[in-house]
């Protein structure tokens, strides 16, 4: 049981540092980028032939610059014409992104899955009372533990942060205050598809690499970003986090039913509080 | 000068007008394939895809099939029922009235009871759930892989000499691993083992964790996995890294292929599994298959299906060829009870259930001559291999 739990955890770790990237994105674009999974998938293949040649690390790390360089472009070519544009219309084109995305993949590392080794010296297992843990998994928790701090820190504290909290409740007035709001999203978003790109490679040695595996996540990162509440930072967390528990101890109780709980959590969660755990930025 | 212009304009209208009339003579044998070309069994759609266009090229290169050249073309289905319907249609419609492509049962099944209506035949090269060949079966329906209940007999052969009691099936929730592991538990309780936990895994799950706890929590010593794809490699890396695999016997179907070795590497060593084609086969057919398929694609042998789609396609043309004709009602009859060489020696087509008779194989992945690969340990006979038709299909 508490091995379960912990396993529910490592889920929600993942779901977590998916979903905050959507998060940050909604807040200061209004946009529901369904070309995240798209981004977790390129950061994952970014991060496996950059692991050949700089090591998984090194891999890691030109991952998220190059999915943060992908993501300044977007912010550029697609979010700022789009803007005024009805949001039905940001939906499609990031939904026709993500289809790009996966044949862009396809094409250049074929449809044949691939999979990722834990680095060294995270690839062992540690005795957890009478059972063996896979030390990456407690890594992938300890990584959206430091996400999860990193962020809030950023925004309470630093002079951006204060500009991110203020122009996603009133872009507008905050633009009027002398922010420039532009350049602003243009690095948020860069950070949002960063992180998407960073749990890609996290992502990796535990779930095999495969063109489809952003579309495979991006549900449930939803449902983690719904349930929280659009654009919240701690809904998503605790959102995350009871997916993730709700997730595994359903297969392990509930089978027959537990591919549908975190949906269902989902619609109860929004008929009993319709803008989900969290009402605003916290 | 005008009369050249009419020369020449009566010229073309006339070779116009042969050309028109040889391609009617001899017109085009159409397949139709509607695969997975992408989402999680994406992988093994493009096996399909790499087999058919082998034995596509390889025959039109002798002059086609009694002077007919054959042409494809292919639809994505994603794996999805609904859309393997949708797709199919379309290229019932576009005129390619010989499908295949198939990878889940539930695509098949989908189909399958379409065939007639469209006046279309189908060749299944991949899915293994039973009702394809029972309960469900079509009389334009053709399977040349084998079924769930036959890789049982053939996993029979085997646990019995297995000293584990207690077993595990972790299989994919679909209709083809729901009936891998109603078909193992039938054996295993057959021989006095037990089933002491089963999960279903929903097609593209991420995380198995909880699966694999609770296999290691139930005390099972062995695990029977019925898991493709991305599916199959996902379980894997997480087993090996909680320690199942090293501390349970794993056996699989569908799990101990080419594509699972090349991806898992190390992973993957030691695991059982049926093994329904390899490229290891020592016969002169398919050594020759082996060589020119590594001249088409250099650097690979084939794969578990992409072996079983090329003697579906090799069983397909002799049919087309003894049918003369590209009707597919006249090919549905001309299939049934055929007897052609393929790859795997000689096949024959079951008139009762329109199943492929033929042997199977049951093995373990190893290291041979510095590379792992699946190696064929036991050959189990076609009469013991393939069970009698299921008295449920009625043709």
């Amino acid at each position: 049981m508490l091995i379960q739990i912990l396993n529910g955890l490592v889920y929600a770790g993942l779901l977590y540092i998916v979903s905050v990237g959507l998060v940050l994105i909604f807040g200061l674009r209004r946009v529901v980028n369904f070309a995240h999974g798209g981004f977790y998938m390129v950061g994952a293949y970014a991060g496996y032939t950059a692991a050949m040649v700089f090591g998984f690390w090194g891999g890691l790390i030109v991952a998220v610059l190059v999915l943060g360089l992908i993501g300044i472009l977007l912010d550029y070519v697609v979010f700022r014409p789009l803007q005024n544009a009805d949001h039905m219309v940001t939906v499609l084109v990031t939904f026709g992104i993500l289809l790009v995305f996966e044949d862009v993949v396809q094409m250049i590392w074929g449809a044949d899955t691939l999979s990722v080794l834990a680095p060294y010296p995270f690839d062992g297992t540690v005795q957890l009372g009478d059972i063996l843990f896979p030390v990456y998994r407690l890594l992938v928790i300890a990584v959206a533990i430091a996400v999860a701090l990193g962020l809030t820190l950023w925004l309470r504290f630093s002079r951006a942060g204060l500009y991110v909290r203020a122009s996603s409740v009133d872009a507008l007035t905050t633009g009027m205050q002398g922010v420039d709001t532009e350049k602003l999203s243009l690095s948020v978003v860069g950070l949002g598809t960063a992180l998407a790109g960073l749990s890609g490679v996290i992502a990796s040695p535990l779930l095999a690499l495969s063109p489809s595996m952003g579309s495979s996540i991006l549900i449930e990162s939803f449902i983690v970003v719904v349930t929280g509440g659009l654009g919240s930072f701690a809904g998503a967390f605790i959102a995350a986090l009871l997916i993730g528990q709700v997730h595994n101890l359903g297969i392990v109780y509930v089978p027959n039913v537990a591919s549908m709980l975190p949906l269902l959590l989902m619609v109860v969660v929004l008929i009993l509080k319709p803008t989900g755990f969290a009402r605003s930025y916290s | 000068m005008r009369t050249t212009k009419l020369y020449a304009g009566v010229a073309a209208a006339a070779f116009l007008i042969a050309a028109g009339a040889s391609s009617a003579a001899d017109a085009t044998i159409k397949i139709g394939v509607a695969t997975a070309l992408t989402g999680a069994y994406g992988d093994l759609g493009q096996q399909v895809k790499r087999a058919v266009d082998f034995a596509v090229e390889e025959v039109n290169a002798k002059g086609g099939i009694d002077g007919r050249k054959v042409e494809t073309q292919y639809q994505d289905t994603q794996a999805k029922a609904d859309i393997a319907r949708q797709q199919a249609e379309k290229l019932v419609n576009d005129g390619f009235t010989i499908l295949t492509g198939s990878i889940a049962s539930g695509e098949a099944l989908g189909i399958a009871p379409m065939l007639e209506r469209w006046d279309a035949v189908m060749m299944g090269t991949v899915p293994k759930a039973d009702a394809l060949t029972g309960a469900e079966c079509s009389p334009r329906f053709f399977r040349a892989n084998i079924p769930d209940y036959a890789d049982a007999a053939t996993v029979g052969t085997w646990l019995k000499e297995q000293s584990e009691k207690k077993w595990a099936i972790m299989g994919s929730d679909t209709a083809w691993g729901r009936n891998s592991g109603a078909s193992f538990t039938k054996t295993a309780s057959g021989l006095t083992r037990d089933i002491v936990a089963e999960g279903y895994a929903g097609l593209g799950t991420n995380d198995f964790a909880p699966y694999i706890q609770k296999i290691l929590d139930s005390g099972a010593e062995g695990v029977w996995v019925a898991l493709a794809g991305r599916d199959a490699i996902n379980f894997a890396q997480q087993a090996k890294q909680f320690g199942l695999i090293d501390k349970l016997k794993v056996a699989g179907v569908s799990f101990v292929t080419d594509n699972t070795v090349k991806t898992l590497g190390d992973v993957s060593k030691g695991i059982y599994g049926i093994i329904n084609y390899s490229s290891t086969l020592d016969t002169p057919a398919n050594k020759a298959f082996v060589d020119a398929w590594a001249k088409k694609y250099p650097g690979t042998l084939p794969a578990n299906f992409e072996g079983e789609t090329y003697l579906g396609m090799q069983v397909l043309f002799a049919g087309i060829d003894k049918a003369d004709s590209t009707s597919p009602e006249d090919i549905a009859e001309a299939l049934e009870g055929i007897e052609t060489d393929t790859i795997i020696g000689k096949i024959s087509v079951r008139q009762a259930d329109h199943q492929f008779v033929r042997g199977n194989f049951f093995g373990r992945i190893e290291d041979q001559d510095g590379t792992l690969r699946p190696v064929v340990a036991t050959s189990v006979a076609a009469d013991v291999a393939m069970p009698a038709a299921d008295d449920a299909c009625k043709l």
